[in-house]
């Protein structure tokens, strides 16, 4: 495996503005990775600087093993996809996807050929002679995306290609740009704000909060061992229940606080009378008979989707829960649920860090 | 809104109530149904319409017409009360076409036109897209360029008469300084350049409107398409002929047609500056026609010369038209 993208200690100023904060990346060949984090976080500053959009102010950027820092857009071979899809308004599709290939001057018949090509491959091939304007959101998204295509560039940039679209083709879509990335072997960038998004299309998904990468790695990696609050937040949906608790005297129990004082078993042992948060995912907490729980807890709304179930109590630390067995629960019902030790994820009270 | 469905109803032509058997019963007030019935009748529409169209007709229309009919009259100055005089046919046309001034003078209309447009778009879109790089002050110092726009031709006139004074003005002052000439340039009395003394302030005056509109329709370009190009590999000089020219390609047809309008216009620089003169070698259609009909008191010969600019100008507007009926955007 060699690494595509290699970013280190590259740091964005705007003013004084800090926009990216000391970044540390490698992307190797062929991967998909998705930079994922709240609206400012520096995500899109973060892949605009690999295409050169935006310069970087200290540190340094290599694509493909060169140094790219002052290499302007056009010479650094990568395409990207536009959240507006910036379509060339006055240019048919055929015209769109051939730009990149007139402009470096390839045969007229030549680059006719390849868009025939590309567009066979994501089903524009039929409208190769319409414009932009007449074309429906989808289908843009695919001229966006057959244009990235037909040069075969070093890597692609997605810049939240799918947030114009409504939720049933957005779900179609992005098993369409996972099996194209596969088809292609491309190094994919993809850059959203839909977490799920970014664990369903991405092998490695990276965390960004306030310019800085809160954690990096395989989907399930973030799912199971989140680094910190932040990204255990962020990361699964519903989002997990924090809830303070602390540390028993033995060290190996913890006195959860949601209204009432609860105690749950730890599978580790911590220092005894440490103040910590636990983090419960509304799955993991299951239903059990009266009396066999940990959690005894009171309904307050009750919301259905129909797959799922999700029950939020109104204690004074609102809690979720999910529950995908039909159980008839109203407000104001009591439930009893628990969950196993293995599944309680506990981070420092005030750092926020994973212990 | 109880008024609402039936206001809607009638607009379309569709009788108020639909169903015989369930009238709709009218509680509005006297005065508010008799509003409605006003606002909401066929007549309305017809009279907003013809307001305006009435005042086109009577204020633009009705001289228009007169003047193609005096241009196919003989028309002195004991005539010139009556409506029907004396019909002559072609005979203005042929008369006009047998002087030996008419071809220099269209000649000279269409250089100044030419020169004129020119001049200002080049002008006018070099700046535009200099204010675009939008540094510090841009809009600022955008704005105080329409100054020149916002000044009476007369007034201009009078400033440029001082600039290319022969004796004392500054643009011979700047031009001898720079070694491009040896002897002063006498602009408005020499025949050779006449004409272009007239051009020169035409241009200065009108660069500023066409920066503007250039402006706007730089501004109107979504960045993001320069982004996408830069990164298809296209490099500043691609970036403008194959996006931002192409892009513009409405903008500039309405600017040029705008500016064949507004050159044809152009009358208070010829009478500020030159008169026509010296010889008719910088006179153009436009100052031609009033000073035949005004000067000379040959209203029929005015006619027939504003009738020939007629022809023009609608050849001019219909690309306007055109050109802002095709509008690329999005």
């Amino acid at each position: 495996m060699t690494k595509q993208i290699e970013l280190s200690g590259v740091n964005k100023y705007y003013g004084a503005y800090h926009a990216l904060k000391n970044i540390n990346l490698s992307i190797e060949k062929g991967t998909f990775v998705a930079l994922v984090g709240p609206s400012g976080c520096g995500k899109s500053t973060l892949l605009r600087s690999l295409a050169g959009l935006e310069s970087i102010s200290t540190g340094d950027l290599k694509i493909a093993g060169e140094l790219m820092n002052k290499v302007p857009p056009r010479k650094r071979d990568i395409a990207m996809v536009f959240q507006s899809y910036a379509l060339y308004p006055h240019m048919t599709v055929e015209q769109n996807l051939t730009y990149s290939l007139r402009i470096r001057g390839v045969a007229k018949a030549e680059a006719k050929k390849a868009a025939e090509e590309v567009a066979a491959t994501t089903g524009l091939s039929h409208l190769l002679g319409r414009y932009p304007r007449e074309l429906s959101g989808g289908q843009r998204q695919r001229v966006a995306m057959s244009r990235a295509i037909i040069r075969h560039p070093k890597a692609f940039l997605f810049d939240e290609p799918l947030s114009n679209l409504d939720a049933a083709l957005r779900v179609h879509m992005r098993k369409e740009i996972r099996t194209l990335h596969d088809r292609l072997h491309a190094t994919s960038v993809y850059v959203t704000h839909d977490q799920i998004e970014a664990m369903t299309m991405a092998d490695h998904v990276v965390v960004m909060k306030d310019g800085v990468i809160e954690q990096q790695g395989a989907p399930l990696e973030l799912y199971d061992r989140p680094a910190n609050k932040f990204v255990a937040g962020f990361i699964g949906s519903p989002a997990m229940n924090f809830v303070p608790a602390t540390v028993g005297e033995d060290g190996r129990s913890l006195a959860v606080d949601i209204g009432e004082k609860q105690t749950i078993a730890l599978d580790r042992q911590l220092q005894p009378g440490r103040k910590v948060t636990a983090g419960l995912r509304p799955e993991h907490l299951h239903f059990v008979e009266p009396g066999q729980g940990v959690f005894r807890l009171p309904v307050g709304i009750v919301e259905t989707t129909g797959s799922a179930t999700y029950i939020t109590t109104s204690t004074a630390t609102e809690v979720t829960v999910v529950d995908t067995t039909r159980r008839p629960v109203g407000a104001g019902d009591v439930i009893d649920v628990s969950i196993r030790p293995a599944d309680v994820h506990i981070f420092d009270a005030e750092t926020g860090l994973r212990v | 809104m109880a008024d609402a469905p039936s206001s809607i109803s009638s607009r379309k032509g569709v009788p108020a109530a639909q169903a015989p058997g369930n009238p709709v019963r009218d509680v509005r007030g006297p005065i508010k149904r008799l509003y409605s019935s006003v606002r909401d009748g066929r007549g309305f529409d017809i009279v907003l319409v013809a307001f305006p169209l009435g005042f086109l007709f009577l204020m633009a229309g009705l001289p228009l017409l007169y003047n193609v009919l005096m241009s196919f009259q003989e028309v002195d100055m004991f005539s010139l009360g009556t409506l029907m005089r004396p019909f002559v046919g072609l005979k203005n046309y042929r008369d006009l076409f047998a002087q030996p001034e008419t071809l220099p003078i269209l000649a000279n209309t269409a250089i100044f036109v030419a020169g004129s447009i020119a001049g200002q778009f080049l002008i006018g879109f070099g700046l535009a897209l200099f204010f675009w790089v939008n540094f510090p002050g841009a809009s600022w110092l955008r704005g105080l360029f329409l100054v020149s726009w916002v000044m009476p031709g007369l007034v201009v006139g009078a400033i440029w008469n001082w600039i290319l004074s022969g004796d004392f003005g500054v643009l011979n002052f700047v031009l001898r300084e720079g070694g491009v000439i040896s002897g002063n340039i006498f602009w408005r009395s020499d025949p050779n350049y006449s004409l272009y003394a007239v051009i020169l302030a035409n241009i200065w005056l009108g660069t500023a409107f066409n920066m503007i509109l250039l402006s706007v329709g730089l501004s109107a370009i979504p960045a993001d398409l320069y982004e996408a190009a830069e990164l298809d590999g296209a490099n500043a000089w691609q970036r403008f002929w194959t996006i931002t020219l192409p892009m513009m390609r409405s903008t500039i047809g309405a600017i040029i047609a705008l500016g064949l309008i507004f050159t044809l216009q152009q009358f208070d620089l010829f009478a500020a500056i030159t008169s026509g003169g010296p010889n008719n070698s910088s006179n153009v259609t436009q100052y031609w026609a009033w000073e035949q009909s005004f000067r000379q008191y040959d209203f029929a010969k005015g006619a027939t010369i504003s009738v020939l600019m007629i022809i023009f100008v609608m050849i001019a507007s219909v690309v306007y038209v055109r050109s802002t009926r095709h509008e690329v955007r999005g």
